[in-house]
């Protein structure tokens, strides 16, 4: 579904990081963790394709939308320059979402940069609260941290340069946030490609059931493309792996279903 | 509402706007957003004798004025199209008159595919032969860049089917007239232009190509002037209908395809920014010929040519 959406806020919310909040019934009401939109930035006048960004936030109840992002490229500088009241036009929710850990089972999220912006819908519709591994570049692009805190989550964090928490990759604070009981707990992962193959394998070495959300530049956003493909695994083709959408068939994929060749 | 149906000799279409291949998936992925068979034609992405993985990613790259792709190919295979209900056996139970774009690395991977589909041809109204794609090693491009090479392709296909056939030329030739020409004189019954212009972009803090595959093919609205060109030579060297496309994102652009002498038009990259773009330009296209008082499509198809003269 594609439906114009009027801005009701695009604030900073650290440095090049802003949130933008959507009147956007339609999409809320039906957004599932995980889950993105493919946003159609409508002053961009030469640059014509939309960008997708994960849901942040669904409010059904108050039909708006959340989106985090940071100011990188073309798009999101235009994005950064839209008022309340403009709109945009957005296609979703598109992809397929997480899934919920079930009763008793710890959500152990993992994100890298602004991966946090896209796992903080799963925390927020989580039953069971559990801990969030937050790495980055440095303390600059840690974001989110206390929201996380507000909805119940224990924050651990990693940072490249020492700047706060661990020193180091995210990864290397997985095993400790695991439950003795594998069974008991269910890993979530958002963020670079290296840090997501990293933290699948290493899941999977510790027993630990993991989704990933991957991606890849994307142009069309439904499946028709071919742009935004990850290699997954498949026995039946010779070479044991094939292509598959990350906008239709992800982005959100099971470690195993992931092929790491 | 003007009469917006279209004779192509072969094959009739209800209005002049199809889908170029290649950016409309297989038409289900479509579903959601309009009936497939509202479309003039739906032409599908190309099909190989066999599936095949396509290109490394990125595969695409946004530039000023449209984008670059190499997508590579990445397609199920001829036998899955035809017997996967997420391809052919969907377009036939949507009532979409369909185009089959086909592709190989030699001409006895084009004859293979077109003569299975040839053997069961039910829902498919014509072959698209792709003799001008830019993203793979072998074939399309190296084809289609050599008017002997593509004559020779051309015919080899004709004679395993007797579905109407379209050759797509690539604008990357100094002279379109001769390739389209050749496609005619080889037993085509439609040229269709342009495939995109190879291309390339580089991220200048990491030095890296923008797509792994390094050079892209180049869609969009920059294109279209070129496009408006080649489909305006083009169509004054053969006798066959052309097909215009490249860069058309509203009924206005298409329309000037028209005035420059196609007969349909196709849309391509305006459908990544607006799934429902097809309909809009068909709807543009009847709001042209309204406003400007014809009464049919027909009427304006080289019209820019014959003023001229």
């Amino acid at each position: 579904m594609d439906s114009e959406c009027t801005i009701l806020k695009n604030d900073c919310l650290k440095g090049l990081y802003r949130r933008i909040v959507f009147d956007a019934p339609g999409i809320a009401g039906r957004a599932l963790p995980g889950q993105f939109v493919h946003v159609r930035i409508t002053p961009m006048r030469d640059r014509i394709l939309r960008r997708p960004f994960s849901i942040s936030d669904a409010d059904a109840e108050a039909g708006t939308l959340t989106l985090v992002y940071k100011i990188v490229g073309h798009g999101t500088e235009a994005l950064a320059q839209m008022r309340p009241g403009e709109s945009c036009t957005i296609l979703g929710p598109q992809g397929k979402p997480y899934t919920l850990p079930a009763e008793g089972v710890r959500p152990v999220l993992v994100a890298g940069g602004y991966g946090a912006a896209a796992t903080y819908l799963l925390a927020k519709r989580s039953g069971e609260k559990g801990v969030l591994l937050l790495g980055a570049r440095s303390d600059a692009d840690l974001i989110l941290v206390e929201e996380y805190e507000k909805l119940g989550f224990e924050v651990r964090i990693a940072t490249n340069d020492g700047s706060r928490g661990h020193k180091g990759f995210v990864t290397e604070l997985l095993e400790e946030a695991l439950t003795p009981d594998r069974k008991r707990c269910f890993v979530y992962g958002c963020g670079p490609e290296p840090m997501l193959l990293a933290l699948g394998k290493r899941s999977m070495e510790l027993g630990a059931e993991a989704e990933l959300s991957l991606d890849q530049h994307m142009c069309c956003g439904v499946g028709a493309c071919f742009a935004c493909v990850v290699k997954v695994r498949d026995d039946a083709s010779p070479d044991r792996w094939r292509y598959s959408r990350s906008c239709k068939e992800g982005p959100v994929y099971n470690a195993k279903e992931v092929y790491y060749g | 509402m003007a009469d917006l149906r279209v004779d192509l000799g072969k094959i009739q279409l209800k209005n002049p706007v199809m889908t170029a291949s290649g950016t409309f998936g297989y038409g289900a992925e479509y579903e959601e957003f309009f009936p497939v068979d509202k479309l003039g034609a739906v032409v599908v992405k190309g099909i190989a004798p066999w599936p095949s993985h396509g290109n490394p990613t990125p595969r695409v790259a946004e530039v000023t004025g449209g984008m670059l792709n190499a997508i590579g190919l990445q397609g199920p295979g001829v036998d899955k199209f035809l017997h996967d209900g997420h391809y052919l056996p969907y377009l036939r139970k949507a009532g979409a008159t369909t185009i089959v774009n086909i592709w190989g690395k030699t001409i006895g991977d084009y004859c293979e595919v077109a003569s299975r589909l040839d053997a069961e041809s039910d829902g498919i109204a014509a072959l698209e032969i792709n003799v001008s794609c830019p993203n793979v090693k072998e074939g399309g491009i190296a084809f289609g860049t050599d008017p002997v090479m593509m004559g020779k392709v051309v015919s080899a296909v004709r004679g395993v089917t007797k579905l109407p056939l379209i050759t797509k030329l690539s604008p990357n030739v100094t002279k379109i007239a001769d390739f389209a020409k050749a496609a005619e004189d080889a037993g085509s019954d439609m040229v269709s232009l342009i495939n995109t212009i190879p291309a390339m972009a580089i991220d200048i803090e990491s030095v890296r190509p923008k797509i792994a595959n390094v050079t892209g093919g180049f869609s969009g609205p920059a294109l279209k002037p070129i496009a408006v060109r080649m489909v305006y030579e083009a169509s004054r060297a053969v006798r066959i209908p052309v097909i215009g496309m490249g860069g058309i994102m509203t009924g206005e652009d298409a329309v000037e395809f028209l005035l420059a002498g196609a007969k349909a038009v196709a849309v391509g990259t305006a459908i990544f920014a607006d799934p429902l773009a097809p309909l809009k330009v068909i709807d543009g296209i009847d709001a042209y010929l309204e406003r400007k008082g014809f009464r049919s499509v027909g009427e304006i198809v080289g019209l820019f040519g014959r003023r001229k003269a």
